[in-house]
């Protein structure tokens, strides 16, 4: 059975990495996208129990398009172990950040291949550039083992020219490197990429105050993670203003990720007002919370996700955040449901922040 | 005006505002004086108290700082401002509160002219005030206490939590807890958020899933904007999820999904009390054996608590559990306390005056 399985998976990843690949060169068509979330779905029924435990109590038969497919709410990764392996196969977990008493969300892995491969193919659809230095305000994945946006820095490295690692954990605390940011910048001849979480940039620029540094023309920066209850929020406009006054970068330089520890796929957003653009592996609905039925273009509703990447856990993943729905797949993020719990990628490292002047 | 001729206008006034403040007469706002300050003639002259006479007057002005739930409390304040006399200011909250200024209107020019309404709080109100009243949640408390000086008196109404206990006779109660559970969609300080129930817990969830359905087709919850209903449908999700897991955890929902104008949800793992996200949203839960250690958490912050079935051995039973609620009620009345209840365990007059005594 487990050999079986075995096999199964590996076809399966297979098919999502051969989809992943030529979706950067050609649109992926729709029968086929179907086809595989639909053999998805059967696979992780069939060998993931919580998710198939609820989809039986959901009801309904079985789904004949990816829009049916049962999602899982993001707290389902809290309170279950979404795996198609077993305990002893996983070989990577990803944590949520720290959450206000519902625990840790867990995202395990059977390995780590597809879901880096995902990760580097959404960067080069959303057409960041390949081959420069990346400035990360991120600590590496071996100070933060189990941060999924650790180890998605990480692995961006083969894109990268060089990584220049500017946040440590010290003493159970994030440090920003300010002097070595400065001094990298000094030094810098070439257009580079500062990527850190909205609040690490925040802090930088609580330290760096009246200070500017000027950054080689093209250079660009990469956030994530928002503030998620953090209480330090601030309006979009108002941090990508941050990055004018400070490195001189125009909102059109800032790019915006829009992930989570619960999925293997990014999308991008640019500049100010742009909606993110999921690439063709990932599809979002946008649900009216009312009614539990798709939003028409315009109006504001859950970000459903449905990533192909997610092969060992859940396919469909029902998130917490609110967003209109655009053009072409596309949405345009209005910020958490302020009602959820405080959590995210950026609050794991916000908790850790030590702001040292 | 003396305090009589203020009672028979607030009376008048508060007609149609009977939803939020009840029946009101000039005789129980009177009756409320006497009881507070220990005559009802004791704002327009001295009387004989112990082997002096005494006058209470109103610390005026008097600063009304408005919480956004639902306009009892911000009427209610008023109403007894205006009993004691004395000028009234109010700072609305950020959502307004037309029900507010409706009542300001409904009165007599020289109660009307007593009262000022806006939508800040300029410094010179605190300045001024000869007491404080504010209602919201503990940091807004705590901020606006540091404003004040000691000699200005400072009432603070934090946020409440309430809810309902069945002790038995479970069925005769269900029209009424769901009429509780659905009144102002539970944001009331005094809506109950959930019920402790003795017996089978899980099928009177399905009685009070049954009831308020009734209660949504004469009276419809408000239309939520995305990220309430938003709210609701993550808590759904969750038990949805956790209840397919086998906990013993199980849902009720409206229009089978395809609304969140109410839901009701059974626990029988944690018997810890779950703030429900409002509108309609109610946990069932089995009556532990101690439901002082279930409340633990909330301890500070009770407010209401209704009881099932209307008796005073019902009652008798709460007050031996030592719970910290300032209010025990039968189920059905929650919401309606009277004139002479203690907000939050306390007088509601009496901080609101100062005294001269005459020996």
């Amino acid at each position: 059975m487990s050999e079986e399985r075995e096999i199964a998976r590996r076809h399966l990843e297979a098919r999502v990495t051969a989809a992943i690949e030529a979706s950067l060169r050609e649109p992926l068509e729709r029968a086929a996208w179907n086809e595989i979330a639909l053999a998805i779905h059967a696979f992780q029924l069939a060998h993931n129990a919580p998710y198939a435990a609820f989809a039986r109590a959901l009801g309904g038969g079985p789904p004949t398009d990816w829009r049916s497919i049962p999602a899982v709410p993001q707290s389902a990764f809290k309170r279950a172990d979404l795996r198609t392996f077993s305990a002893a196969e996983t070989q990577l977990t990803f944590y949520t950040s720290g959450t206000t008493g519902e625990g840790f969300g867990r995202h395990h892995f059977r390995s780590p291949d597809l879901y880096e491969s995902s990760l580097r193919a959404a960067w080069r659809f959303a057409g960041l550039p390949v081959g420069r230095p990346h400035w990360i305000l991120i600590p590496p994945a071996s100070e933060a083992l189990h941060s999924s946006l650790s180890h998605m820095m990480g692995a961006l490295a083969p894109l990268a020219s060089e990584q220049n690692w500017l946040a440590h954990r010290r003493d159970d605390a994030l440090a920003l490197d300010v002097t070595g940011l400065r001094d990298a910048a000094a030094l810098a001849r070439e257009p580079v990429i500062l990527l850190g979480t909205a609040l690490a940039f925040l802090a930088l620029f609580e330290q760096l105050g009246e200070r500017t540094m000027t950054l080689p023309a093209g250079s660009l920066a990469f956030e994530t993670g928002g503030y998620k209850g953090s209480g330090r929020e601030i309006a979009k406009d108002e941090l990508y203003a941050l990055f004018t006054r400070h490195f001189g970068l125009a909102p059109e330089s800032v790019w915006n990720e829009y992930g989570m520890t619960e999925l293997s796929t990014q999308a991008y957003a640019n500049g100010l007002g742009g909606p993110h653009r999921p690439p063709p592996w990932l599809r979002a609905l946008v649900i009216d919370p009312e009614s539990g039925a798709e939003v028409a273009g315009g109006e504001v509703g859950l970000v459903r996700l449905f990533d192909l990447a997610n092969v060992g856990s859940a396919l469909a993943v029902q998130t917490q955040d609110l967003a209109v729905r655009r053009d072409g797949g596309t949405f345009e993020l209005i910020g958490r449901d302020p009602r959820a719990l405080p959590r995210g990628c950026s609050r794991a490292a916000d908790e850790l922040l030590q702001i040292r002047p | 005006m003396t305090t009589a001729e203020r009672a028979a206008a607030l009376a008048l006034a508060a007609r149609e505002f009977a939803p939020w403040l009840g029946e009101i007469t000039a005789e129980r706002l009177l009756e409320l004086v006497h009881l507070e300050l220990g005559s009802a003639g004791v704002l327009d002259g001295f009387v004989p108290r112990g082997a002096h006479r005494s006058r209470a007057f109103p610390r005026s002005p008097l600063v009304h700082i408005m919480s956004g739930n639902t306009p009892h409390a911000a009427l209610q304040s008023i109403l007894r401002g205006l009993l004691l006399g004395g000028r009234q200011r109010v700072k609305l909250p950020a959502a307004g509160l037309p029900e507010l200024a409706a009542f300001v209107g409904a009165m007599p020019t020289i109660l009307r002219e007593s009262v000022e309404i806006r939508p800040d709080l300029p410094d010179a109100w605190m300045a001024e005030a000869g007491a404080v009243v504010v209602f919201g949640g503990d940091e807004t408390i705590a901020s606006i206490h540091r404003m004040l000086r000691p000699d200005q008196v400072f009432v603070p109404h934090g946020h409440r939590v309430s809810l309902g206990v069945i002790f038995a006779e479970v069925a005769a109660s269900l029209e009424a807890a769901a009429r509780e559970a659905s009144l102002f969609d539970q944001h009331g300080c005094l809506s109950p958020h959930g019920f402790y129930v003795a017996g089978d817990a899980r099928a009177y969830a399905a009685g009070l899933a049954a009831a308020m359905a009734a209660f949504q087709v004469h009276t419809p919850r408000r239309a939520l904007v995305a990220g309430e209903a938003a709210g609701i449908r993550r808590v759904r999700d969750d038990v949805a999820f956790r209840a397919a897991l086998g906990e013993d955890i199980a849902l009720w929902v409206s229009d089978g999904g395809s609304s969140t104008v109410w839901t009701v949800i059974f626990d029988g793992v944690d018997s810890a009390f779950t703030a429900s996200c409002l509108d309609r949203v109610v946990y069932v839960k089995p009556l532990p054996a101690s439901l002082a250690t279930a409340l633990a958490s909330v301890s500070a912050h009770l407010g209401a608590v209704g009881y099932w079935p209307p008796t005073p051995q019902a009652a008798e039973r709460l007050v031996r559990e030592g719970l910290r609620a300032s209010r025990l009620c039968p189920l059905g009345t929650m919401q309606n306390p009277p004139l002479t209840w203690h907000q939050d365990g306390q007088p509601v007059l009496a901080p609101l005056v100062r005294w001269i005594d005459v020996e």
